[in-house]
């Protein structure tokens, strides 16, 4: 099976390869798996002022799996956390052009995004309640 | 799945372990060639014609073994190779287009079903889905402990591929690499280990019938359980390999 120019593209120089210190403040860490597969995706935001201003991820998978978190941070800078919400595995899915075979590595991905966002909203939800 | 329906699988199962491979109780309909109502198991008893095997029909069943994560191997063996020789193209040369088509279609289904089930992993993960629905359906919690070694690890790797391999540096890391690959390997043991006792329980509890609701609760912390290690050896299975792919 042939990889599209996109994924191949994003797979030899992925954006946004490596990670923010977890405790660092702003930060939101998605870390999620596909026990079908055994790929393991990490996916980092980092937010000020409810805006993602940079993303990062590590991912130990194959190359759809790789090319989607890249593009998934791409994608993530620049919105605000409700934008953020919205994307959808089938947006990636279309941009990288992924065979049906693959679609878990786009799912993965969108997973991996609702996990950084839900850690970012679950620390500052703490940091609220413990200064009231 | 409700209480009841549980309860008669059960006793199907049960059944077909206790009276042999030879009178499978199957949920059959009828033969598509004389139209007689079907007992046989894969050749109707009035016409002879050869059935085909049913989609609902589960891997366990086609064998006439009982659903439980331990099988015989040797019965397993010895019905795959019987049903294999019943299968054989060589024997349906002759016959009907239909036929030839069913023994062909069987003979791949069987072949599927055995490699399954020959593999202790990939026969519980079968049977756990026939169970209690895909494994996507039961989330576990991700092993971040596992995740942020897997990926610390993998950047080890990175660093060793563009190391000189000859250097003292090159030489460290690859030392470093085998360590991990030894400590994961024993780790992936122990898993199997660990899996193999929680299978015997699985099958001393599904032995049992209870529907009570401790048995079922016992049922779901076994199968949670369960899921868990089988999803936590695959990554560290993929991990093993990729090092295994470097080192080389």
């Amino acid at each position: 099976m042939a990889y599209s120019d996109k994924v191949v593209d994003h797979f030899n120089n992925p954006r946004n390869m490596g990670s923010f210190k977890k405790d660092e403040e702003g930060i939101g860490t998605g870390m999620v798996g596909a026990p079908e597969c055994g790929d393991v995706m990490k996916l980092q935001i980092k937010v000020q002022n409810d805006t993602i201003v940079d993303a990062k991820f590590k991912t130990f998978g194959c190359g759809s799996a790789i090319a989607s978190s890249s593009l998934a941070t791409e994608w993530l800078k620049g919105k605000t956390i409700e934008e953020a919400q919205q994307i959808k595995n089938t947006d990636i899915v279309q941009e990288l052009n992924l065979p049906p075979v693959k679609i878990h590595c786009s799912v993965l991905a969108e997973d991996a995004i609702k996990a950084a966002l839900a850690d970012y909203q679950k620390k500052v939800g703490d940091k609220t309640e413990a200064a009231t | 799945m409700p209480v009841l329906s549980e309860q008669v699988e059960f006793r199907m199962a049960h059944h077909t372990h206790t009276s042999g491979s030879r009178d499978i109780q199957m949920a059959r309909s009828m033969c598509w060639h004389c139209q007689s109502e079907m007992s046989g198991e894969y050749f109707c008893e009035r016409c002879v014609k050869v059935q085909p095997v049913s989609k609902e029909t589960d891997y366990f069943t086609c064998f006439g073994l009982p659903r439980r994560l331990t099988i015989d191997q040797s019965k397993l063996e010895a019905k795959f190779y019987e049903l294999s020789r019943a299968f054989h193209p060589d024997f349906y040369q002759n016959k009907s287009e239909a036929e030839q088509t069913i023994s062909l279609g069987n003979a791949a289904t069987l072949n599927t079903a055995y490699r399954t089930l020959r593999d202790p992993i990939q026969r519980a993960e079968y049977l756990l889905d026939l169970e209690a629905g895909s494994v996507k359906e039961i989330r576990t919690s991700p092993p971040s402990d596992l995740f942020e070694e897997i990926l610390e690890l993998q950047e080890t790797m990175e660093a060793y591929r563009a190391s000189d391999r000859a250097s003292q540096a090159g030489h460290e890391l690859r030392a470093q690499l085998i360590a991990e690959q030894e400590a994961l390997e024993r780790r992936k043991r122990d898993m199997e280990q660990q899996l193999q006792r929680l299978f015997t329980d699985w099958d001393t509890l599904q032995d049992r019938g209870d529907a009570g609701a401790q048995a079922r609760a016992e049922r779901d912390r076994l199968l949670k359980h369960m899921r868990d290690i089988l999803s936590n050896r695959t990554y560290v299975k993929n991990i093993v390999n990729d090092l295994v792919a470097t080192i080389g």
